[in-house]
């Protein structure tokens, strides 16, 4: 694996009920440390199963993965490799609604073994740098669609990961709250130097990464720089 | 946040649904521990009146259907002729003997002060076993030899005073000084006694001539107590007794007794756990269904909390977590029921005589079927829970 490339994909295929829906159709795809890369498609077009298979929330059938130094296709329990390395956003921010703000972001921080003081510590500077240091005890159904979308995000970055893998983050929100997610998201990838991968369906959200990837049945269509 | 607190914070997240899985588990407790209750303390009860007695055995009709070992509850029998009390006296290896006349009157129409009731037959008027009172006949000086102990009084001198039983003077409001009429003739209550049996313990004691004299039996008994001469043994002498009247007396030990009382009591045992089990599989049940649509609700939720980094371990961790604390609760819920039920019932007509004795295997095993049952019904949801797919449960509307 090339020492830049955090993700390198060979030939990937993905089928689903016995064969006859090709979700991905031999994927070939390298992403460098550190890039912003959107994949956009119609629906039904494999870009979120692509997405998935990146995160290790499902498994290939044919090919090769690797992501941060990791076969994905040989590793039985993927669990610590999402822990550590993948931050995800979704379309809904996913949030749990008995749990406050500040709960909300320490979740991922349970599998971990630091402190509790530490846990909180980290919690709050991330939510300081999303701008909801006001709102830590807030449950989720009291704050705004672009306020939950931002906790998803500071829940995303908690861990420290290498990759923020966001599907559609910003579908759910209007076109104002949708550039302030998405300056959030690619501000961080600068800041952080995190590697930033969006699925989406709009090409005016597609273009703000370095590199569009175009999906269409399960395959690469196009892959060209913004 | 501790995961201890986030598990705790998920159990009242849907409070009724959580009261439901306490309720199931709680039943199950209660019902173990509440039947227990009643259960041990029947046993102990018959196993102190059968053991505990002066007298090794009794000698009855050799065609009664009933026995009285060793002063055991007694009901309508054969009665026998009471020469036999002395006769049986002068068989060697006798140490001594009594005549016991018992029968069984109803007391139910009770007033604060005086009780009335007709007495004309062995086993005297009608009504249902609850209110039923045992009238026992026997000389003043061989109370002993019918586990009769007074707590709180005197023994009865004359034929116009009786002693009473401590549960008889509960349910029949009765104390030492009080009257008490019985086929229209009055008595007084002189003393109460304690037998460790809870039939006798709900009678009354007088003696046996006036006893007799009440239900017109002169000069019969229901029951020869004999007691054995020290060095004696007391089975050789019961088989003594029988050979030289067969087909007219026939004995009844202790043990044997026991053993009749003892099959009796394992069908109420058999009943009792008959009752708990299909308690437990019921709350098991409950629980289970609470959990799976538990788990079912947050399925999306679970999808969140693998694709964030929690493994498999900790998903089935939190499940089988919330479930165990719902038994804990549980616990405390089936406990309180459990003991207060049987405590209340205790001081009415239903569970009248029966005391309650806690021992530590029994809160024991209410605590083991709550924790039993948390497990089980939450060990399928949890499972379930951790081999979902993250992706197949993202999508989970």
């Amino acid at each position: 694996m090339n020492n830049e490339n955090i993700i390198e994909i060979k030939d990937l295929k993905k089928t689903y009920e016995n064969g006859v829906i090709k979700a991905l159709d031999g994927i070939n795809l390298e992403i460098k440390k550190g890039e912003s890369v959107s994949i956009i498609g119609p629906s039904g077009s494999g870009k979120s199963t692509l997405l998935n298979m990146i995160g290790a929330l499902d498994k290939a059938d044919e090919g090769s993965i690797n992501v941060a130094g990791i076969d994905l296709m040989q590793e039985k329990d993927l669990s610590d490799f999402r822990l550590n390395e993948i931050g995800f956003v979704f379309q809904l921010h996913n949030l749990i609604p008995n749990l406050t703000v500040l709960e909300n972001l320490q979740t991922p921080l349970i599998e971990t073994v630091i402190s509790d003081k530490k846990m909180e510590e980290r919690a709050l500077k991330i939510l300081k740098s999303v701008n909801l240091a006001d709102k830590i005890n807030q449950k989720p159904t009291k704050l705004s669609g672009g306020e939950r979308q931002r906790v998803a995000i500071a829940r995303a970055l908690v861990n420290h990961p290498s990759i923020i893998l966001a599907d559609e983050p910003t579908g759910a929100l209007d076109s104002k709250t949708q550039d302030v997610i998405l300056d959030l998201l690619l501000d961080i990838h600068k800041q952080e130097n995190v590697t930033l991968i969006m699925v989406t369906h709009e090409h005016d959200v597609a273009k703000k990464a370095e590199r569009s990837i175009y999906v269409l049945d399960g395959k690469i269509k196009e892959i060209k720089k913004n | 946040m501790k995961f201890r607190d986030l598990i705790i914070k998920n159990i009242f997240r849907n409070k009724s649904r959580s009261i439901l899985a306490v309720i199931g588990i709680a039943i199950g407790v209660a019902a173990v521990v509440g039947l227990g209750l009643v259960t041990d303390n029947l046993s102990a009860s018959t196993q102190n009146a059968l053991t505990a007695g002066a007298a090794d055995f009794s000698v009855v009709s050799g065609t009664s259907s009933g026995n009285n070992g060793g002063g055991p509850p007694g009901g309508s029998s054969q009665l026998i002729n009471q020469t036999y009390v002395s006769e049986i006296q002068q068989i060697s290896g006798v140490n001594s003997t009594a005549g016991v006349l018992r029968t069984m009157t109803n007391l139910s129409n009770t007033t604060s002060n005086s009780t009335s009731t007709n007495t004309t037959s062995s086993t005297i008027g009608g009504g249902n076993f609850q209110s039923m009172t045992t009238l026992i006949g026997i000389d003043n000086s061989s109370l002993s030899m019918d586990d009769i102990v007074i707590t709180n009084g005197s023994v009865y001198s004359n034929d116009n005073e009786v002693v009473i039983g401590k549960n008889a003077a509960q349910s029949l409001n009765k104390t030492v000084g009080s009257t008490i009429s019985i086929s229209n003739q009055t008595f007084k209550v002189v003393g109460i006694y304690e037998t460790g049996n809870f039939m006798d313990d709900n009678g009354i004691v007088m003696s046996l001539s006036k006893l007799q004299n009440l239900t017109g039996d002169t000069g019969q008994v229901s029951l020869v107590l004999v007691k054995a001469s020290s060095g004696t043994d007391a089975s050789n002498l019961a088989s003594t007794i029988e050979a030289k009247y067969p087909n007219e007396l026939s004995t009844s030990t202790s043990l044997s007794g026991m053993n009749r009382m003892n099959n009796g009591l394992d069908v109420i045992k058999s009943g009792s756990w008959a009752v708990s089990l299909l308690a437990v599989l019921v709350g098991g049940i409950v629980v289970l269904v609470t959990m799976m649509k538990a788990v079912s609700e947050r399925t999306r939720e679970i999808g969140v909390l693998r694709a964030i980094g929690w493994s498999q371990k900790r998903i089935l961790s939190m499940i089988i977590g919330e479930s165990l604390v719902l038994s804990l609760i549980a616990i405390v819920v089936g406990l309180a029921i459990g003991i207060g039920l049987v405590e209340l019932l205790s001081t009415t007509q239903i569970l009248q005589g029966i005391t309650p004795s806690f021992s530590a295997s029994l809160i024991l095993k209410g605590i083991g079927v709550a924790l039993f049952l948390g497990i089980i019904g939450g060990i399928y949801p949890a499972y379930r829970a951790s081999r979902l797919s993250p992706t197949e449960a993202l999508r989970y509307e």
